[in-house]
Order: structure tokens, then C-alpha cells, then sequence
């Protein structure tokens, strides 16, 4: 079977080097000079790219990964969902021909490439530093502070302008401002109040998580992956660990995977509830995020109940889950989430219905399906242009989505605009909720195992974990030393995607519709750039054990223990 | 001369009052609590019995901070236009009579003189800003200013058809005439201009802070803020005594019974505005400037029917 895949893919592309499938995965070994072909190939077939990315092999070199999806193709290779070309660079002239000059999804990975590992991929079209400032190695201190102009030919970053003239009518949005949230700077240039060109800066909170998870190990380093982001920390875990399981030849027991299908879509319910408060506030409705924040607490309360925290889950283990639900848990939860859905339908309405708020959000951020194919958006934004992709389906983490045992939808919305991304991800939320009463239903009905031995030595030496994220596509590779200590970990993750289709998006808009138009791809900049927030302003000295107590009283004053 | 020393801490007490009615009820509608009625038991030695003067603390507050004059300002229309500003909003206080008192308000052309300090207070809330150089202040004037044309469009046709129609420009004398039709026309006109002169919330867009920052307001801080926040009290009484006292019949009755009539309508009124101010997003403002203008054309044919007949 595994023979004839590869004679089918040799149709495709016959000047591989080696060939080999290994288990969902078909790996192919290519010359890098051919990698700008292969991509032309594989993009006119329809595939995407996953994530470019390259590994630091020491004495031999680099080694460059480019993953393509090829679930939305006509490609028919069976159950092969992912196609991985590898190519070997030397160190002494690290040099590819750029993927980024065919679509713009490999540009912002291959700025990565180039600042943290020192490749150049040759023709990159954005040539500027992603992590790093524009003006650097120059000193920030010195006069002359220059952007750099760039030279694009495609559609996506329109800023094009000389320097003198970009510091006297460019209106930075952020890296401080209220409307948003995180470090990030966007650049407008607006005539009157509508915007003529535009362009994103990130990299103001570049932490370096993955190379703190390789010096962990594999199996410590989902404790770390969930803290990459507070709000989708149950995707991350879930990601991380599918991919860490890909490794092994393991079978995950069926109530551990329900578990994990429970809090991974609880999950998306509150980060979905966060993201319509977000969006409530920045168009000055204080009412809405305060009535969706109080609805997102309940499911916090309920995820309390389940694991013991509220935002980092701390469950995930690889193998099954650490922690069981009782059924008196299960029952309750059940009761609150019937609750909450009937509750969050009836605001739904009335917030899809509001007449301000259409017009607030209606043809704002236009972003057509093939404008949204081309730079490769990821989730509810790529859902609300009328794709229909969806990592649950296509390539599904290790979690019930089976939708025979389990009966949920992808929700489009053919508006692509902001207002079809606010409409798919109300109704992602009442399917969600579906998806938890089922898997509630199980859990308050069935016992069973929630853990399975794991091997001592994984059977494989790289693996790839996806996820569907409450912003998208969530993407996990991990590499191995033949000793089984982690060589390389890469992760991709949504906003990663999204953030970079901001200045397109922005084009032609007001200027009281940028915070909207940043808000609507809930973008989540801590996953962009990897970091961890630390508060520390407490004037109180609490000991670890009064903390412990404090939670206890809480949980049992709530009725939860 | 007693009435009109009186007035002055009246109107500045109510415009608090108003305002922390304004913080209070829309904390409540959204499930907040707002400035608290009476403090909690414990802390009352440290934060005083009430804090329904919340809005004059944080006044207080402004003026003990250090105030910063941008460099790229013009320092003297900067500095000065917040203080002509509270001045034209503090002197129309003696040109509206106040349930059943007349005040200076029969001087010959007082609803002329009313109009004209409200122009010119709001007016310099704008030129202030300009000043400043901010690019934030720049955006959130040109949108104060166009919210300000046409606002102000729908307040003047409806004070004068009043005007016109109680054939007096005294206004004592309109607001102790006869209630007809027109009370009512041109008040929901002045209603709905009055709606964008206090930034109630779908017309809010001047100062959107998830936009344009603090808008005009943007590089005034301290002292200078203080007193733009001073201004803005005054200007609350202002509108709403003017409000009442045209379009409500109140001033013909004696003073017991006026006074309690004027606290309720004005509570009611403050009510009213809270509801919408909680119960909408902020418009853009091409939107705001259509949705006034349909709006205000209409009831400006309605009125002029009404006034005709």
C-alpha cells in the first residue's frame, strides 16, 4: 500500500530524494534549490502551507521542513493529511530560493527563519526583521530612525513610502494603546479618516518558549506550552500533546479522549466569549463585554470543577489525562452549560440583530476566500470568507471528534467580513456547547481507565501535532535526538497567520474601524510572539498553603466540592 | 441678589449630582456597581459615608496633579481655552431660570445670550484641543466638530421655533407660556441634539479610547483637565434646567411644588439618557452624521407643521 502512495506522489513530483511514509505523514527529501518549485507545484494544486520552518542540525547543517496540507485537495494519497519536504543546507552558505515570493503564507516564517536561525531565503519579498526592531543593529538612540521601505509587488503590504514622509502621517496604533490589548504596533496612513496604507510590527514580547521546551524534554514541556497563551491554553495543551502521542505507538484509553474533547471545547466556548466582550468593548459597548464576561466566568467556574484551575488546565499528560470527573461533577456541569446555552442564544440574537452594531461591523476588514487562501488565514477568519477548513475534521488531534460518534458541524459564513466572523464564532459556540453536553452525557454515564502506559522510547524520531485552536490552526513539530532527548520543538500558531493579513485587511476602512478590524481576527499576541505575563503588585505576602485554603473555601462555597 | 448666589452652588451640585446619576444608573444596567450610595461598614473611616460626589474627587484629584504643556502646542490658546470655556458654561447658569425662579433670564434676548454661551463653551472645548498638536486631538476635534454642526443645527431651530411660536425672544416669558403642540416637536429635537452635545453613547466617537486614545482631550492633563471636567458639570445643569424650563411647563406653579417637579423631570431625563448610553455601541461617525441628519430633518418638517398650525 505504502509503494503505491509513493508511485502516485512521484506523478506529482518525480525528483525526490527519498521517499517515506511515517504515519499520517508522507516525508519527502528534496534538493533545497527545488524548494520554490515545489511549492509553485503544490499551491497550484490547492494545498497549504502548515509551516516553514528549519532545524539547527549542529555539524551538518540545516535542515529546512516545509509542511503542506493536502486534506482540500484533489491530491488522493489515502490517509496521508500531510506532506513534509525536508532539504539540507550548508552552514557555510545557508541560502533556499524564498517560498515567500509565491504566497504570502511563508513570509512571516521565513522572516523567523532568517533573525532566529540565519537562513536566507533568497527573493523574500518583506525583507524587514519580524522579532527584532526595523533599525537594529543600528542604536534605537540615534537620529536618523528609519523604517525601511519595502518593495512588494503583491497586495499585502501596501506601505510604501520614503521615510521622511512615513514619520510625518503615519498614526501608530499601539504598541500602547487602549484599543489594544497586547504589544503591537500598527501603522496607518489615513486621509481624512480612511485608511490608504497600513502595515504590522510585532516581536515586542519574543520570549524563546521553544527553546525553554527543549531544554525541559518532550514530556515536561506541555506545562510550558500551556502557559504560551492564558486564553487558549487547553488548545495548546491539547496540540502539544497530540503531537508529543504521535511520537509513540500508543492507544489512548476512550474516557481520557472524551475528557479532552470536553476541555478543549470549554475551551473555545470562553475564549469565544472573551473575543465578543473584546469586540463589544472596542466598539464602546461596555454593556456587552461586561454581560459576555459574566457568562465566561461561568465556564471557568465549571472548568474549575473539572481540573482544579481555571486557566491553565495542568491535565494533560501524554498517554490520557491526570485527572478523572465525578459524575456528580459531570451531572452539574451539564445543568450549567443547558443553562448558559439558553442564556447566550437569546443574547446572541439580540447582538446579531443590534442595529449599531451591524453597522459597525458590516463590510469592515473585507477579506475575500481567495485573498484569505492566498495568505493562508487560519480558523473562524478563513471560516468567515466562506472556507470550510477546519483542523478537528481534516486532521483531527487526538480527542473524540469523530463525527459519527459525536455530531457537531463547521460553521462558514459567506459574508467575509468582520460581521461573518463574529456570526461563525456565536455559532461555534452553541455547537461547542453541544459538543460538551455530549461528551457530558458519556462521562456521567460510563467509568473506565483515563491513562494507558506509555513505552519507554518513542517509536518515531519527529512527529507533527495540529490542533483547531479557538483562533485557527495550531501547528506542533517536534524532533528528536536519537538519545530521546528533544532536539527541535516549532510551533505555529493561528494569530501567527492572521496577524500578518491585518495590513490587507485594512485597506479602505475608517480609521475608528481599526481596533474592530484587529479585534475581529481575535488576535492573540502572546501566541504570536510567545511569552509570559508576569503581575506582580501584590502588597500582601500570601504563603502557598493559605492559597490552597482559599481556594478550597471558594470551591466549597460554590457548592463544587 | 440672593437667588443668584445660590444658584451657583445649586447648579454645580446638581451637575455632580447628575453626573454620578449618569455613572450610577449605567453601572447598574450593566450588572456593576458603580459609586457607592453608602460605604461599606469597615472602610468608611478612610473613603467618608457616601461617594455620591465621586465625580468632584476626581476633579479634586486632577488639580493636585502636575499639569504638562506639550512643547509643540500653542501654550496660550492651550492653556487658555479650557478656563473661557468653564467661564461661558458658568455665566449661561444665571440665564436659565430654574424651576419657577426667573433669574436674569428676562433680560430682553436671554435666548439669544443662552444660546450664544453654549456656542461658545463648546466651542472652546474644541479650539483647546486643536491647540494641543496631538494627532489623537486632531482626529477626536474634526470629529467634535462635524458631531457639533450638526447637533447644533437641530438645538437652534428648536429653540427659536419656540420663539416663534411664544412670540418672545425673553426666555422667562417662553417658559411660563402656554403648553402646545410645538413643546412637544421641538423638545424631542432638542432632545436628540442634546444627546450628541453630552457624548451619550452612540455619539460618543469624540472621545472613543479604543480608537483615538482620550480624543481631544488627549495631551490636557492635570489642572487643564480638571477644569475641561469642571465645564462639563455646568454644562449638564445647563442643558438640562434649559430643557425643562422651555419645554416643560414647570415655572408657572409655586416654588414648593416646582422645585421636587424639577428634581424628578430632570432624574427622569438623566434616567432616560443612562438607558441609551448603556444600551449602545458608538457609531462611526459618518454614520452619526447621517442617522442626525435623517433624523433631525424630519422632525425640524414635523415642527414647522406644528408651528403653522
Amino acid at each position: 500500500m505504502s509503494e503505491n502512495i509513493i508511485n502516485r506522489i512521484k506523478e506529482i513530483y518525480p525528483n525526490g530524494l527519498e521517499y517515506e511514509i511515517s504515519g499520517n505523514w508522507l516525508i519527502i527529501k528534496v534538493k533545497p534549490e527545488e524548494l520554490d518549485k515545489i511549492a509553485k507545484i503544490m499551491i497550484n494544486l490547492g494545498a497549504r502551507i502548515n509551516h516553514v520552518t528549519a532545524i539547527d542540525l549542529e555539524s551538518k547543517g540545516f535542515e529546512i521542513i516545509n509542511v503542506y496540507d493536502i486534506t482540500h485537495t484533489n491530491i488522493s494519497l489515502d490517509n496521508i493529511t500531510n506532506i513534509i519536504f525536508k532539504a539540507n543546507i550548508s552552514k557555510i552558505k545557508p541560502e533556499y530560493p524564498s517560498i515567500g515570493k509565491i504566497t504570502w503564507q511563508a513570509v512571516w516564517a521565513e522572516k523567523e527563519l532568517k533573525e532566529l536561525l540565519g537562513i536566507n531565503p533568497i527573493g523574500l519579498p518583506d525583507s524587514r526583521h519580524q522579532f527584532l526592531p526595523y533599525e537594529w543593529p543600528n542604536p534605537v538612540e540615534s537620529k536618523l530612525r528609519e523604517i525601511p521601505e519595502v518593495n512588494i509587488d503583491g497586495n499585502y503590504l501596501q506601505l510604501k513610502m520614503p521615510i521622511k514622509e512615513a514619520y510625518q502621517s503615519l498614526i501608530p496604533i499601539g504598541p500602547y494603546h487602549p484599543g489594544v490589548i497586547e504589544g503591537q504596533v500598527v501603522y496607518v496612513k489615513v486621509e481624512g479618516e480612511e485608511i490608504v496604507a497600513a502595515d504590522i510590527k510585532t516581536g515586542f514580547h519574543h520570549r524563546g518558549i521553544m527553546k525553554l521546551i527543549e531544554n525541559r524534554g518532550y514530556n515536561r514541556g506541555v506545562f510550558l506550552a500551556e502557559r504560551i497563551c492564558g486564553i487558549c491554553s487547553g488548545a495548546h495543551g491539547l496540540a502539544y500533546i497530540t503531537c508529543a502521542e504521535n511520537l509513540f505507538d500508543i492507544e489512548i484509553p476512550e474516557r481520557a479522549l472524551y475528557i479532552r474533547t470536553l476541555l478543549a471545547e470549554l475551551n473555545r466556548i470562553h475564549s469565544h466569549l472573551l473575543w465578543l466582550g473584546v469586540v463589544a468593548d472596542v466598539i464602546g459597548w461596555k454593556t456587552g463585554f461586561m454581560y459576555t464576561w459574566g457568562l465566561r466566568e461561568r465556564i471557568l467556574d465549571i472548568i474549575e470543577s473539572i481540573t482544579g484551575n481555571r486557566i491553565t488546565y495542568g491535565i494533560w499528560r501524554i498517554g490520557g489525562v491526570s485527572r478523572d470527573i465525578s459524575k456528580e461533577i459531570a451531572i452539574k456541569a451539564k445543568r450549567a452549560i443547558e443553562e448558559l446555552k439558553e442564556e447566550f442564544s437569546k443574547m446572541a440574537l439580540e447582538i446579531a440583530n443590534h442595529p449599531v452594531i451591524k453597522s459597525r461591523l458590516i463590510s469592515v476588514g473585507k477579506l475575500t476566500y481567495q485573498q484569505a487562501f492566498n495568505g493562508g488565514a487560519v480558523g473562524p477568519t478563513a471560516r468567515g470568507s466562506g472556507w470550510k477548513i477546519d483542523v478537528r475534521k481534516d486532521n483531527p488531534p487526538h480527542a473524540i471528534y469523530d463525527q459519527s460518534i459525536i455530531s457537531w458541524e463547521i460553521v462558514t459564513d459567506e459574508g467575509c467580513d468582520s460581521y461573518a466572523r463574529m456570526i461563525v464564532r456565536i455559532k461555534e459556540v452553541l455547537v461547542s456547547t453541544d459538543i460538551v453536553i455530549q461528551c457530558l452525557d458519556y462521562l456521567s454515564k460510563r467509568s473506565g481507565e483515563i491513562k494507558s502506559k506509555v513505552e519507554e522510547k518513542p517509536s518515531k524520531i519527529e512527529a507533527i501535532g495540529l490542533n483547531e485552536a479557538p483562533r485557527g490552526e495550531l501547528f506542533y513539530y517536534m524532533k528528536l535526538y536519537e538519545n530521546n532527548s528533544l532536539q527541535a520543538i516549532r510551533i505555529r500558531t493561528p494569530s501567527y497567520r492572521n496577524n500578518a493579513l491585518i495590513p490587507l485587511m485594512l485597506i479602505g476602512c475608517n480609521l475608528a474601524d481599526v481596533p474592530v478590524v484587529m479585534g475581529s481576527i481575535d488576535q492573540c499576541l502572546a501566541c504570536t510572539d510567545r511569552i509570559e505575563v508576569i503581575k506582580n503588585n501584590h502588597r500582601k505576602i500570601m504563603r502557598w498553603e493559605d492559597l490552597i485554603v482559599m481556594s478550597v473555601n471558594m470551591s466549597k462555597k460554590k457548592g463544587l466540592l | 441678589m440672593i437667588e443668584l448666589i445660590l444658584i451657583i452652588f445649586t447648579s454645580f451640585f446638581l451637575g455632580l449630582f447628575y453626573s454620578f446619576l449618569i455613572r450610577k444608573f449605567s453601572a447598574r444596567l450593566q450588572w456593576r456597581i458603580g459609586p457607592l450610595v453608602f460605604m461599606y461598614k469597615d472602610l468608611r473611616s478612610i473613603m467618608g459615608i457616601t461617594r455620591i460626589i465621586q465625580p468632584l474627587y476626581d476633579i479634586i484629584k486632577l488639580f493636585g496633579k502636575k499639569t504638562i504643556i506639550p512643547e509643540s502646542s500653542r501654550k496660550r490658546l492651550f492653556i487658555y481655552s479650557p478656563y473661557i470655556s468653564l467661564i461661558f458654561a458658568f455665566i449661561s447658569i444665571f440665564f436659565i431660570p430654574f424651576s419657577g425662579i426667573s433669574l436674569l433670564s428676562n433680560v430682553p434676548y436671554s435666548l439669544v445670550i443662552v444660546s450664544y454661551l453654549l456656542i461658545g463653551s463648546l466651542l472652546f472645548m474644541i479650539i483647546g484641543p486643536i491647540a494641543s498638536g496631538s494627532p489623537w486631538a486632531f482626529i477626536g476635534v474634526r470629529r467634535e466638530a462635524e458631531l457639533f454642526l450638526v447637533t447644533e443645527f437641530g438645538f437652534i431651530i428648536s429653540l427659536f421655533s419656540m420663539a416663534i411660536s411664544k412670540n418672545s425672544l425673553i426666555l422667562w416669558e417662553i417658559s411660563i407660556s402656554e403648553f402646545n403642540l410645538v413643546n412637544i416637536t421641538a423638545g424631542l429635537l432638542m432632545f436628540t441634539s442634546i444627546l450628541g452635545k453630552l457624548h451619550i453613547k452612540p455619539f460618543d466617537m469624540s472621545e472613543a479610547e479604543a480608537e483615538i486614545v482620550a480624543g481631544p482631550y488627549t495631551e490636557y492633563s492635570g489642572k487643564l483637565l480638571g477644569i475641561y471636567y469642571l465645564t462639563k458639570i455646568f454644562l449638564i445643569y445647563d442643558f438640562i434646567a434649559l430643557f425643562i424650563s422651555i419645554f416643560i411647563p414647570i415655572n408657572t406653579l409655586p416654588i414648593y411644588l416646582s422645585i421636587p417637579l424639577f428634581l424628578i423631570i430632570s432624574i427622569l431625563i438623566i434616567f432616560i439618557l443612562s438607558i441609551i448610553h448603556v444600551l449602545n455601541p458608538r457609531y462611526r461617525i459618518k454614520n452619526a452624521l447621517i442617522w442626525y441628519i435623517k433624523i433631525i430633518s424630519i422632525l425640524c418638517l414635523i415642527n414647522i407643521i406644528t408651528m403653522v398650525m
